[in-house]
């Protein structure tokens, strides 16, 4: 088990390296940061003089040494745009990211699950028919479109709620339904296929030949088979959001992680990118990590050793 | 299931109750489409981040929201000594948010820290001609420039002076979050991505503004700012587009108000490339080949000026002796073969931005349509800002590309930026047109200027560097209860704000 846990620790290790490498050198597709730094009126003398100073005249190669023996230090470097450190700026956003994504999961598994494994239970039923139609409505609608549609009726028809921001209880609301809509809508799916597929194995025949309760197999041993599936796409969809949701965070102006980073992408505030790169890949890499622990307590026929 | 309705129906009524206490007494909200980058003046150049800082800070020179002409702000008067030395007399008494006292050495000081390169200042290239700020006594200094500087009066209008003891106290990056100036608001507090909160300046030197509590919330997707504009969230936008005015002004709290800025936008068309362009009569045949009034009533429903020259009306530079291009299609097709083309060998690419400038990707896409109605072929190429920018700087783009510029009070702020060979944005240069604007740069008698200015306008437009569009106008959303007209130069400043009682 340790020697699987150094292992798996170093490849994430290598996953990050990786995608920042990829990232660094990406950022010479996207353009000269300077020209977006200075007036419009700037001359190429000021231009060339920015340039020096921030190192962008130096090779790509010097540029990436310097880089790497930077990051290794933790050290990402100023914000070109902002006058904090790229890390100071994407750390202020990750209680924000946190808050909607954990709220997002957690309500998205309480509609998601039961919906699932009644529409298998009742599979073919009027119940697992709205189901399927709501399901496949959340997952196809665009999560702009639904967030401007919210915000259309109860903010501006009903003036119930907010249009967006951050602070107060019925902020959250909106974008929370816009994320519930399309991530409870993709567990409900892999929820219902994986406890069908569960539903037809032998030992749930012999459940029901001992005579146990249908509400007993269900939960009890057709959902807890399906769950190693469940975590699998929960660790995923958990990644992404922890990654911001750039969409919703932009419709809602939620000041998340997922803006900052759109944002300091068009802006070319490349520290930032870096850093919140960085963070994702670790992200990425512990969640995939952790799921893989978790199978051990759901599963105990799985086994590191 | 009754436990579900009764949680629910606590749910909502917390809801509301939250909701209706959202309301403030005396504040006003503006919502912008991007966060401040940093909130110490004269580093950095949006809108976004010049918005608050001009609440903050005072600059020492200003402009009549009226004429536009220059007024005295936290400078009374000056007094131009000979073509390389200006005297400044300070207004006296004026305080920082910190009780520090404003004097000359906050001039110097802010001067000096602009051009000093370590500091990086986004500006330092408009100031660096001012070699040494003298200190005459407190309240007078003596700027000595290297060169004939007719334009210092137009860059003193955006140059906020910074707190000398504060800055040196603190840091750059301390109060950059934190700033003191001597403008009409306080700070308060930046929630970054959230908001930025000020406070009105009691002891503010031209008296309490009215406003209570200004706040600038950044929402980047247009359609929430107007969804909050309309239900009253927040109180003043900027540029509502033209397709929305209507849904603006049907709404109970708002409507749009206009005004037309000295921005001015056109199409480059780039001589700087061998081609049909170089030649002044096919330039001039694409200036009587697009109908600017049918784009400016169908495509910006209204909101433009058609331009008649390279200056707005609105730049007190401008000559008014000039008239716009006429529309005439049998002329533009003339001129062309006069040029040894026709116009169906005419095969183009025109760049635009998408979303910077009113209706920008539309205008660009109607353009292409009407040169295409006398057998011009241009395809339109849509560009994210950086990158088009980036084409314009690096002189990669197609024969043509769209861009606007101001605000724009001076004719040297325009013409020098955009008609010299060296600088890219009109994509246009010609070296005998580069001699006459140097040497219109350094005239200082407001005469000669004049004269040198208006040649130049007549040689500018014979020459069509463009397609001479229209000068923007500014379409801002407000709540119908605030007593506040927009301004020509964009600033939005809580202290000309009131609520109707």
């Amino acid at each position: 088990m340790q020697r699987y846990l150094i292992k798996r620790i170093f490849q994430m290790l290598i996953v990050v390296f990786l995608a920042l490498t990829a990232v660094f050198f990406m950022q010479f597709l996207a353009g000269d940061p300077v020209i977006l730094l200075l007036p419009m009126d700037a001359t190429y003398e000021e231009i060339a003089e920015m340039r020096q100073r921030l190192g962008f005249e130096d090779s790509i190669f010097v540029q990436y040494f310097r880089f790497v023996s930077r990051a290794l230090r933790g050290d990402f470097g100023q914000s070109l745009r902002h006058p904090q450190t790229a890390v100071q700026l994407v750390f202020s956003r990750i209680p924000a990211t946190l808050e909607l994504a954990l709220i997002a999961v957690v309500v998205s598994l309480l509609v998601a699950i039961p919906i699932g494994v009644l529409s298998a239970a009742f599979r073919g039923s009027w119940f697992d028919q709205i189901a399927i139609v709501i399901t496949v409505f959340g997952q196809a609608v665009p999560g702009f479109w639904l967030g401007i549609m919210l915000i259309l009726f109860f903010a501006v028809t009903l003036e119930w709620l907010p249009t967006g921001g951050r602070g107060e209880l019925n902020n959250l609301i909106l974008p929370i339904i816009t994320l519930t809509a399309f991530y409870a809508a993709r567990f409900a799916r892999m929820t219902r296929s994986t406890v069908l597929d569960v539903l037809n194995t032998d030992y749930i025949r012999t459940a029901r030949a001992k005579g146990l309760t249908e509400r007993r197999i269900l939960y009890k041993h057709a959902l807890r088979n399906a769950s190693i599936s469940i975590i699998t796409l929960l660790g995923l969809q958990l990644g992404q959001l922890l990654g911001g949701a750039v969409v919703t965070e932009t419709v809602f102006y939620w000041p998340g992680l997922g803006r900052l980073l759109v944002q300091s992408l068009l802006n070319r505030d490349f520290p930032v990118v870096f850093t919140g790169v960085f963070f994702i890949a670790v992200v990425h890499a512990s969640l995939n990590l952790v799921v893989d622990l978790v199978y051990l307590l759901v599963d105990p026929r799985i086994s590191y050793d | 299931m009754k436990r579900f309705w009764n949680v629910f129906s606590l749910v909502l009524l917390v809801t509301l109750l939250l909701t209706s206490s959202t309301m403030a007494a005396n504040e006003v909200i503006i919502g912008s489409p991007a966060d401040a980058r940093t909130l110490f003046a004269m580093k950095f150049i949006d809108l976004a981040t010049h918005d608050p800082i001009s609440n903050i800070y005072d600059p020492l020179i200003t402009r009549d929201r009226d004429t536009m002409e220059y007024i005295g702000h936290l400078a009374k008067g000056w007094e131009v000594l000979d073509d390389l030395t200006w005297e400044f007399y300070l207004h006296e008494g004026i305080k920082f948010h910190n009780g520090a006292p404003f004097n000359a050495e906050a001039v110097k000081f802010t001067i000096d820290y602009i051009n000093d390169p370590e500091n990086e200042m986004a500006y330092r290239g408009r100031y660096s001609p001012i070699h040494t700020v003298e200190i005459i006594d407190d309240y007078t200094v003596r700027f000595h420039t290297s060169e004939p500087m007719p334009i210092l009066l137009d860059r003193l209008t955006s140059c906020y002076i910074l707190e000398p003891g504060y800055v040196r106290e603190v840091g750059e990056e301390y109060a950059s979050l934190n700033p003191i100036g001597t403008g009409p608001y306080k700070f308060t507090r930046w929630a970054q991505g959230q908001e930025i909160v000020m406070e009105r300046f009691e002891d503010y030197w031209l008296g309490t503004p009215e406003v209570e509590r200004v706040v600038f919330r950044p929402i980047p997707e247009f359609s929430t700012r107007v969804a909050a504009l309309l239900v009253g969230e927040i109180h003043v936008i900027r540029d509502v587009p033209g397709h929305m005015v209507d849904r603006v002004n049907s709404g109970r709290r708002t409507e749009v108000r206009g005004i037309p800025s000295s921005r001015v936008n056109y199409i480059a068309l780039v001589n700087f490339q061998e081609g049909p362009l170089q030649s002044k009569e096919v330039r001039q045949a694409f200036n009587y080949a697009v109908n600017v009034p049918e784009l400016i009533e169908f495509v910006l429903d209204g909101s433009g000026t058609q331009m008649a020259g390279c200056l707005s009306v609105l730049n007190p530079d401008h000559d008014p002796s000039l008239e716009p291009y006429p529309f005439d299609p049998e002329k533009a097709v003339q001129l062309i073969r006069d040029a040894g083309y026709e116009p169906s060998e005419l095969k183009l690419t025109l760049d635009s931005p998408d979303g910077r400038y009113p209706q920008d990707r539309e205008v660009a896409m109607a353009i292409a349509d009407q040169l295409g109605e006398i057998g011009i072929d241009v395809s339109v190429r849509v560009n994210e800002w950086g990158t088009h920018l980036d084409r314009i700087i690096n002189r990669n783009t197609g024969e043509m590309f769209l861009l606007g510029w101001g605000p724009a009070f001076n004719a040297q702020g325009t013409i020098e930026s955009l008609m010299s060979t060296e600088r890219t944005y009109s994509g246009f240069g010609l070296p005998w047109l580069d001699e006459m604007i140097a040497d219109a740069v350094g005239l200082v008698d407001p005469d000669e200027m004049r004269e040198a200015w208006d040649e130049i306008q007549q040689i500018v437009y014979d020459e069509a560097p463009w397609i001479f569009l229209w000068q923007q106008h500014d379409l801002w959303g407000v709540n119908v209860d605030l007593d506040w007209t927009p301004r020509a130069d964009e600033r939005v400043l809580g202290f000309e704000m009131r609520w109707n009682d």
